[in-house]
């Protein structure tokens, strides 16, 4: 199976060409970037070819390309794509408005090709059997959940507005919505914020803490601040105190780890030996393509994830409560 | 006779009695009356201190007494506290200082109207561990403080007298009785707060499974996060991390066990793991010498009336946007 990526501006992209280099049955055919160089080092670096113009990447017999663009190129890129027939695994956040999330959805259904949402975490193995335990309904009735997705400040275009379409809210809400929704089948409706950029010297937010009314009864919070500081043992997190009436579970998603503690680098670091969710989540994805089985992370359920951000943002403008509902 | 304040303590429950052993050790106070409803509780306080067993009310009018120590339930806090203070006592009185804002400013009036002292009891402030962050942040250990994460509980909820606990008119439940510790902490450590956004399981749930999370934006920026749980997950434990602009703190007291102790039981089947503490001093009687040394010109502050009453008002914040479901601005 043929294989294309689009833009390396995302660092992600690393991750997931490794993995479509590991899988035998995968040719990664090349890389178109709007930055140039940035394609022809990567194709260096990979072994790889590099197209300076998308048309021609697309031109070519790939099935399928992996989107890494900024948020705010998604749409433009999977909307390509999808009218030339690819099937797209594009990088989270789906999109930095639901306008765009939408016309990306619609495109692709249009052109027949598959569209998934890059969350590597719901293939992380820990997470999967949290998933279990609360499936098996030990826990009694779930009454609330505790997130937490804190991150080192990424940098660069992150914290452009224009291109993230927001900072530390837009870059770490999504994957523990995404979460909580496929864990229990809950859907989010309504989303209270307090953020701010209380950190870096930079444009966007960088400290966000939500608090979220779900169905069934159950409320959430979620913490998506980037206030790791560089002496952290690693980059961040991602947490989940689930709370139910029978019992509490503690995930730690990286929580499978040693510590290192080595002269040159000058701090504890954690080694996280939990599994590469990265490379299973483009194995799956591609297998879905192979296959024409339904992706495991759909367009939507990316807007739905993008729904609780944006809501989020609207809320720290109101200073209030914002329903799901009335941003859509 | 040792020298030093008398004391009269009311209330010979669960902090009435930790607060008892604090007059054990301190120096310059002795606990020479003790009132409760209950003879045996009252009895059992004076048969290990030496207290003799009264009445509130004769304790309160006794001449002789200088410092009433108040470890009612929280709805009985103001009664006692304003009677003690018009017959011209120093009154210590455990958190929560009220269950209303009215009440909270009563017993300052009349603590203020009488030239008396209030401590209330927010024993946080003396744990090792809150003590040493908080001179670790104003030290600048992590910067200017950006997000504050604080947890409390894991634990049932607690039982006591008449079951007063469970009753959220009388104690306030989880909010009022318990992470208010934290709310107080926050305080201490990030300044006024600005406004509260809360939601816990109360009307959601039967209340005696009580999870809430309460987040707080403080006038200095900062954001705070903060967890209270009487659902039973794995014992009683408190965690804080405090990230900042150049560093960040981070404690869990189950991974701050200096002892772990698992002995088999008799049939031979493994133990259970307890953990053990081990403290230079209990923190209840830090907090109580502090109040008592304060009185006798020895130190300079106390967590007084208007502190109590300051980490009052978030915590009747956090209950009021749990019911309305809005922000309260404070
Ligand atoms: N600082 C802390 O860590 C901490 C911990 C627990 C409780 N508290 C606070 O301490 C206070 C007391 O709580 P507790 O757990 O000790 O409760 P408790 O029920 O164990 O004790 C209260 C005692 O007061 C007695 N009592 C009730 N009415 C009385 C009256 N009119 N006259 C005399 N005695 C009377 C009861 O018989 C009981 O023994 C509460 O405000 C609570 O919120 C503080």
């Amino acid at each position: 199976m043929k294989v294309g990526m689009i833009s390396f501006a995302h660092l992600h992209a690393t991750s997931y060409a490794s993995a479509l280099l590991e899988m035998p049955w995968v040719e990664f055919v090349g890389i178109y970037d709007e930055d140039n160089d940035r394609a022809k080092e990567w194709a260096s670096k990979l072994g790889v070819k590099h197209f300076e113009k998308l048309d021609d990447l697309l031109k070519t017999d790939i099935e399928a390309v992996i989107i890494c663009s900024t948020n705010a190129d998604h749409c433009h890129y999977t909307v390509k794509a999808a009218e030339a027939g690819k099937h797209v695994l594009v990088e989270k956040p789906i999109a930095t408005t639901i306008e765009d999330a939408n016309k990306m959805i619609e495109t692709c259904k249009k052109n027949n090709v598959k569209l998934q949402i890059a969350f590597p975490v719901r293939y992380m193995p820990a997470v999967i059997e949290a998933k279990n335990i609360v499936q098996s309904g030990k826990l009694g009735r779930i009454l609330a959940i505790k997130g937490t997705n804190h991150g080192s400040m990424p940098g660069g275009w992150f914290t452009e507005k224009d291109k993230a379409g927001g900072g530390a809210v837009m870059d770490h809400t999504v994957h523990v919505v995404d979460i909580i929704r496929w864990m229990f089948g809950f859907e989010f409706k309504e989303v209270y914020a307090e953020y701010d950029r209380l950190i870096h010297d930079i444009e966007t937010d960088d400290c966000g803490l939500l608090t979220m009314e779900l169905t069934n009864n159950v409320f959430a919070t979620l913490d998506t601040s980037w206030n790791r500081p560089t002496a952290y043992p690693t980059w961040g997190d991602v947490t989940m105190t689930i709370v139910g009436t029978n019992g509490v579970l503690e995930l730690d998603a990286y929580g499978q780890k040693f510590d290192i503690y080595n002269n040159d680098v000058k701090k504890a670091q954690w080694e996280h030996w939990g599994g590469n969710s990265d490379y299973f989540l483009v194995k799956d994805f591609l297998e879905a393509c192979k296959n024409d089985t339904p992706v495991k992370v759909t367009g939507e359920d990316g807007l739905r994830a993008l729904e609780v951000a944006l809501a989020a943002y609207e809320s720290g403008k109101k200073k209030m409560p914002v329903k799901i509902e009335d941003i859509r | 006779m040792k020298p030093g304040l008398k004391v009269g303590l009311i209330g010979g429950g669960t902090m009435g009695t930790a607060h008892a052993e604090a007059y054990r050790v301190i120096e310059n106070a002795e606990l020479v009356a003790v009132a409760d409803l209950r003879p045996e509780r009252a009895q059992a306080i004076a048969t290990k201190t030496g207290a003799t067993v009264r009445t509130a009310s004769e304790i309160i009018a006794d001449p002789n007494i200088d410092v009433i120590d108040v470890c009612l339930p929280t709805y009985l806090h103001r009664d006692y506290v304003v009677a003690a203070a018009e017959a011209g006592k120093h009154v210590f009185c455990e958190k929560p200082m009220a269950r209303s804002l009215k009440e909270a400013e009563e017993m300052k009036a009349a603590c203020e109207k009488a030239g008396v002292k209030l401590g209330i009891g927010h024993v946080v402030r003396f744990f090792p561990e809150y003590v040493r962050a908080y001179e670790k942040v104003k030290a600048g250990a992590v910067g200017d403080v950006a997000v504050v994460r604080c947890t409390r509980g894991g634990f049932p909820l607690p039982t006591a007298w008449q079951d007063w606990y469970a009753n959220y008119e009388l104690s306030g439940g989880l909010v009022l009785d318990m992470i208010i510790h934290d709310f107080d902490f926050l305080r201490w450590l990030l300044g006024p707060a600005e406004r509260v956004f809360a939601k816990s399981t109360r009307g959601r749930e039967y209340n005696r499974l009580e999870y809430a999370l309460v987040t707080i934006k403080f006038k200095s920026g900062a954001i705070a996060h903060v967890e209270g749980s009487w659902v039973n997950g794995g014992g009683f434990h408190t965690r804080f991390e405090i990230a900042g602009s150049n560093g960040l703190i981070d404690y869990d007291s189950r991974k701050a066990n200096p002892i772990t102790v698992t002995v088999a039981s008799k049939d031979g089947v493994p133990g259970v793991p307890v953990p053990a503490s081990a403290w230079v001093e209990n923190p209840y009687t830090t907090e109580i010498r502090n109040f008592i040394n304060v009185l006798d010109g020895k130190e300079g502050t106390i967590v007084d009336g208007n502190e109590g009453y300051e980490s009052l008002r978030i915590a009747l914040a956090a209950l009021e946007s749990i019911e309305t479901g809005k922000p309260v601005s404070l």
